[in-house]
């Protein structure tokens, strides 16, 4: 066994060795298109973790000025009241408003806002959300308003934004993953040429077919694994560096979750390139 | 020790190879299979290494029917024969001392196996002292040793030769043939296919006879080829 372990390690090590502007190659492919496969996918998780938020609870909110008087405020939520598409509404102060401020901002922002600098809001429900620019041409222009949003058309268009960005990066990735394997092969191929020799006084002195397929199969996998890790390592960077709202920022778990997803995706193009490249080339 | 019965074994582009072959050789046995290019020498020999498996009939070697041998096994049969060649085989950027080595190693021999066994071998065919060569830097017959010393440094049952004197001179051939029977008198059986008459003619072994995939003389001391006229 320890005979064959050195033996594996040698083999796999010179062929890498030899072929090494293809293992580079190989190596950089798989990277990339891992890294993309990982962006995709925590871009894919931060939107749908950010519109969840967004979603649950209010569809439009009319933001007050802060200086809106005590009738401007009384007239907007009489209106609101008799309004037949507005289901319900709900009134928040600006104490409220300053509370929930300081969640969603990071503090660098939050720390210069003041009580008083906050608008007051009433968040409400139309009865069907397309109703929501009703109630915000309605009221846009209302004394005492500051403006109104309507949280779920941004949150779709951004949705749109992302799917198609993220359609973009999966069939990216998908090329190049496809490129990657073909090259992994093809570097596996030209391994078992440069020793063709060896392989057929291996096979006549009686060495076992895995002894002599290990060292190919262990030189793919080890191509994907350290694509994969780079990818990992790339993954990571943007996840921790890219300067995101917090609704978008993703928790530890599905940043582990997306960097298994890559690893096992590299060790996976590995083995499946050496894998036919074995099949095909090397006749044991 | 080897026994072929009703042997036969077609090409797939329709060129039969063997012919309803039947021949048993025993343990410890020196056999010479001789007869003109195509005849069937070489599938023989492959047949014997599993390389190709028969059409029709039962190869046993040691009691074992190798046609029914699982895929897997067949490297385990190899273990048991050694191999040698016209062309020699030898691994050019591994030294002499390596090439023989490498039969060992790749089928997982300790390395204190390896330091015992390949130097005693090597002593054997005379090439201790070349022991650090590469093999371009030997002669032919030097080299031929050493792959006689590949096929033979993990003491295989049986030993085939494919003309292994084919490339060399008389002086080189008679010191492969005394180093073969050197290996044939350990009790290991040696099948050699040749087409030297002079060689097979003094050695006066057993000798089978192929013609188109046929046995057509099967003689205990024979000669290269008794009804063969004399070409002047």
């Amino acid at each position: 066994m320890r005979v064959y372990l050195r033996y594996a390690v040698k083999e796999t090590l010179t062929n890498l060795w030899r072929n090494r502007m293809m293992t580079i190659a190989a190596v950089l492919t798989v990277a990339v298109s891992l890294s993309l496969v990982g962006a995709a996918l925590l871009l894919k998780q931060s939107a749908a973790q950010a519109s969840a938020q967004w979603q649950q609870g209010t569809r439009v909110t009319i933001w007050m000025q802060p200086t809106a008087t005590q009738s401007e405020l009384a007239n907007v939520q009489n209106q609101l009241s008799t309004l037949p598409i507005v289901k319900n509404c709900t009134f928040f102060t600006q104490a409220q408003d300053y509370q929930e401020a300081l969640k969603i901002l990071p503090p660098s922002e939050s720390s210069v806002l003041h009580v008083s600098d906050m608008p007051s809001s009433f968040r409400c429900v139309p009865t069907v959300p397309s109703n929501a620019f009703v109630v915000e041409s309605t009221f846009a222009t209302q004394p005492g308003v500051y403006r109104v949003t309507a949280p779920e058309q941004q949150i779709r268009q951004m949705n749109r934004a992302i799917r198609i960005l993220q359609v973009v990066f999966l069939a990216l990735a998908a090329v190049l993953l496809l490129s990657a394997t073909v090259l992994i092969l093809n570097t596996i191929r030209m391994a078992i040429f440069a020793r063709r020799r060896e392989v057929s006084v291996m096979k006549l002195v009686g060495a076992t077919n895995w002894f002599i397929r290990v060292p190919y199969m262990t030189e793919g996998f080890l191509q994907g694994l350290i694509g994969s890790l780079i990818a990992v390592g790339a993954v990571t960077a943007l996840h921790t560096w890219y300067p995101l709202h917090n609704e978008f920022q993703l928790n530890t778990n599905a940043l582990l979750g997306t960097n298994a997803v890559v690893l096992v995706a590299g060790v996976a193009i590995g083995s499946v390139g050496s894998a036919i490249a074995i099949r095909r080339f090397l006749d044991v | 020790m080897i026994r072929f019965e009703n042997v036969s074994k077609t090409y797939k582009n329709g060129t039969p190879a063997l012919r309803d072959v039947t021949v048993n050789i025993d343990k410890g046995e020196f056999v010479f299979l001789v007869g003109a290019s195509g005849s069937g020498k070489t599938t023989f020999l492959r047949l014997l290494l599993r390389e190709e498996l028969p059409d029709k009939g039962r190869i046993l070697e040691a009691g074992r029917d190798i046609g029914t041998l699982s895929s897997w096994r067949v490297p385990y049969l190899r273990r048991n024969i050694g191999c040698v060649f016209q062309d020699f085989r030898l691994l050019p950027n591994k030294s002499v001392f390596d090439n023989v080595a490498f039969a060992l190693e790749v089928i997982g021999r300790p390395r204190s196996t390896v330091e015992s066994q390949v130097p005693q071998i090597l002593d054997l065919v005379g090439l201790a002292d070349k022991a650090r060569n590469l093999p371009g830097e030997l002669s032919g017959g030097e080299q031929q040793r050493v792959a006689v010393a590949r096929a033979f440094v993990n003491r295989p049952l049986i030993l085939l030769a494919d003309e292994p004197t084919g490339n060399l001179d008389p002086t080189n051939s008679e010191v492969i043939m005394a180093l073969l029977e050197r290996i044939n008198r350990t009790g290991t059986t040696v099948v050699m296919a040749t087409h030297d008459k002079a060689l097979v003619d003094r050695m006066r072994r057993r000798v089978i006879e192929l013609d188109h995939g046929e046995v057509v003389r099967d003689q205990a001391r024979g000669v290269y080829g008794i009804d063969e006229p004399v070409i002047r």
